[in-house]
């Protein structure tokens, strides 16, 4: 049995790109207030961009598996960037039509879509999943004492997960399209009164919020394969993590993540067979929550 | 009402008779049992929807009426017969338990649990081995040692069940009880539509069918695992068909059904679709959201409408 500061670490640095994936759907759900089924889709496109910019940079370039920096240095900007404007012509072209039409119609259609995408991945590219044979993927960091032991991978995910949180949380906070974002997820007929451009903030936040999804997606080929169903369970662990936070509350998204993370961790190394109510612990959680406080655990908005 | 009861009569007279004129073929025999399991599956999909709800369970109460028929065999030595009606309890109940929490809020809350409770209930069947049979999955002998024509009766008496809550649904005060719920929760809860009760007895007569459907599957198919049992792919099936063929309706489910797997089958052996035959229900399911809202049904309507 590994001990408890191990254990803990691993949940903490798991819940990182919970909270980057789990973000981005709650941007789309608060500010928009549509349930963007093929967030998960989103995610594993943005890993299939990095597992690309990895091939290419180590194989053709000649790098070795050793480009793992740059992977990240280049991948995360350049797949967030090319899924912020897949993003807002997705909204332009299909979700803005629908936003005056019953709510069942908006889900139906980025259910279709997630769907469409997991199936164009299949066909076009393979359904075998794919395994970058990263650099950091499983040399450890050298610890003095040797209390515990990580990877760099998972450290890296980890950091650059929060970095980008904490830089989406200063981008609501201080700039103008970040207020007008909160302004329109606060009230949407107040925000257009004061002269806001609601569709265009629309049009951003969804962009905004893929380009998130983007972000996690190259990070995650550092710690799994890849494939073109790793959207599901992608996408109901961020569920589970908007629901705990509360609906539209997009600043407890970080200690949901980290609750359900460690969580996580805590379970499968003392639970014993704890498989099944680790991988089932996403649904307690939406069920529990629902039951008792419907309005997630944190203040609600 | 009558002229649609009686269409629906003549309809079930035709599909008694189809064994008749397919003859001896074993695969169009399992073609057509299939067909009439995914009827049911998208007719009682479409009674939710009609609440304004989106289900993505129906996948998973197939699958769970599946499991629960192979396990009263496995444990009870149940008859498969006896074991849809054990499915049809245990379906119904869960609904209700799902239902009342999730049914109270907002439909965004609902969608995501039914999508949730899919992927625990394989989960479920996945890491409990020594129950479920695990990964490995489950077998039981062939309902009637195979006969797929007296299966075909059984699967048909489902779809009438089927039928008759669709039609149920449409033809009595339910039907404006639900329609106010879709339209509007707050003016329904205003007129006296007892709103969550609505909903609630909507979800779980609906997954009484699903269930029912999985639990004719298991006997038919004769072995399952959780990966099959809880596809993905049979909710997707559960709402395209009746997107497709025009939601709200009893006959859009039917017809989407009939063109759609039909379609499906063609695809499944068909390169490059096989593997990933489904982008084209994704496909079906954004531009009909997008281009034609009531389905076959509706463009039909459109065109009548054109010419006069």
């Amino acid at each position: 049995m590994e001990a408890l500061p191990q254990t803990l670490l691993f949940g903490i640095l798991r819940s990182g790109l919970y909270a980057l994936t789990a973000l981005g759907l709650a941007i789309s759900l608060g500010v928009i207030g549509i349930v963007n089924f093929a967030h998960g889709e989103f995610v594993m496109l943005g890993a299939y961009l990095g597992f690309w910019l990895y091939l290419t940079l180590s194989g053709p370039l000649g790098l070795g598996p050793e480009v793992s920096p740059l992977v990240l240095a280049v991948g995360i900007p350049l797949s967030a960037l090319v899924l912020f404007i897949v993003g807002r012509g997705v909204f332009r072209f299909t979700l803005r039509p629908l936003l005056a039409r019953p709510e069942l119609d908006q889900m139906l259609l980025t259910f279709g879509m997630a769907i469409l995408i997991q199936n164009s991945v299949v066909i076009a590219l393979s359904p075998q999943a794919l395994d970058a044979n990263l650099g950091w993927r499983f040399e450890l960091i050298e610890m003095p004492g040797g209390v515990v032991s990580v990877t760099y991978a998972r450290v890296a995910a980890f950091v650059l997960s929060m970095a980008l949180v904490a830089g989406t949380y200063l981008l609501l906070a201080r700039t103008r399209i970040g207020k007008q974002m909160r302004a329109v997820a606060q009230n949407r007929l107040g925000a257009m009164v004061v002269g806001i451009h609601v569709d265009r903030v629309y049009e951003v936040a969804f962009g905004l919020s893929l380009a998130l999804a983007a972000g996690a997606g190259v990070m995650l080929i550092f710690s799994t394969q890849v494939s073109p169903f790793i959207g599901l369970a992608t996408i109901l662990k961020a569920f589970s993590i908007v629901v705990l936070a509360g609906l539209g509350n997009l600043f407890g998204v970080v200690w949901a993540s980290l609750l359900l993370g460690v969580a996580e961790q805590v379970i499968s190394q003392y639970v014993p067979n704890g498989a099944a109510l680790r991988d089932g612990l996403f649904f307690l959680i939406i069920f529990v929550v629902l039951l008792v406080r419907p309005g997630g655990l944190g203040r609600s908005r | 009402m009558r002229r649609a009861l009686a269409g629906w009569a003549a309809f079930l007279v035709v599909a008694a008779l189809v064994p008749l004129a397919i003859g001896g073929d074993r695969y169009l025999m399992l073609l057509a049992n299939v067909m009439l399991m995914f009827m049911a599956l998208a007719l009682s999909w479409d009674v939710v929807a009609r609440t304004g709800q989106l289900s993505l369970a129906h996948g998973a109460f197939f699958g769970l009426g599946a499991y629960t028929v192979a396990l009263g065999h496995r444990y009870a030595a149940l008859h498969p017969l006896l074991g849809l009606l054990l499915a049809a309890v245990v379906g119904t109940a869960v609904a209700a338990g799902l239902g009342v929490v999730t049914l109270r809020l907002r439909g965004i809350y609902f969608a995501i649990a039914t999508l949730a409770f899919a992927e625990v209930l394989r989960t479920v069947a996945f890491q409990l081995p020594d129950i479920t049979g695990g990964p490995v999955g489950i077998s039981m002998p062939p309902l009637f040692d195979g006969d797929r024509l007296l299966s075909y009766y059984v699967a048909g008496a489902i779809f009438v069940v089927a039928l008759a809550l669709s039609l149920g649904v449409r033809y009595t005060r339910a039907h404006y009880a639900v329609t106010a719920v879709r339209t509007n929760e707050t003016v329904a809860a205003a007129m006296g539509v007892p709103v969550v009760r609505t909903k609630v007895l909507t979800f779980a007569a609906s997954a009484l069918v699903a269930t029912l459907a999985g639990a004719f599957y298991m006997p038919f198919i004769t072995h399952t695992d959780p990966q099959d049992a809880f596809e993905v792919s049979r909710s997707v099936a559960a709402l395209v068909f009746p997107i497709f063929g025009g939601i709200y309706t009893t006959i859009g489910p039917v017809i989407g059904t009939i063109v759609l797997r039909s379609f499906e089958e063609y695809l499944r052996v068909t390169p490059p679709w096989k593997e990933g035959y489904q982008v084209v229900y994704g496909a079906v399911i954004v531009l009909a959201v997008l281009f034609m809202p009531r389905g076959l049904l509706g463009l039909t309507q459109r065109v009548r409408a054109w010419r006069s």
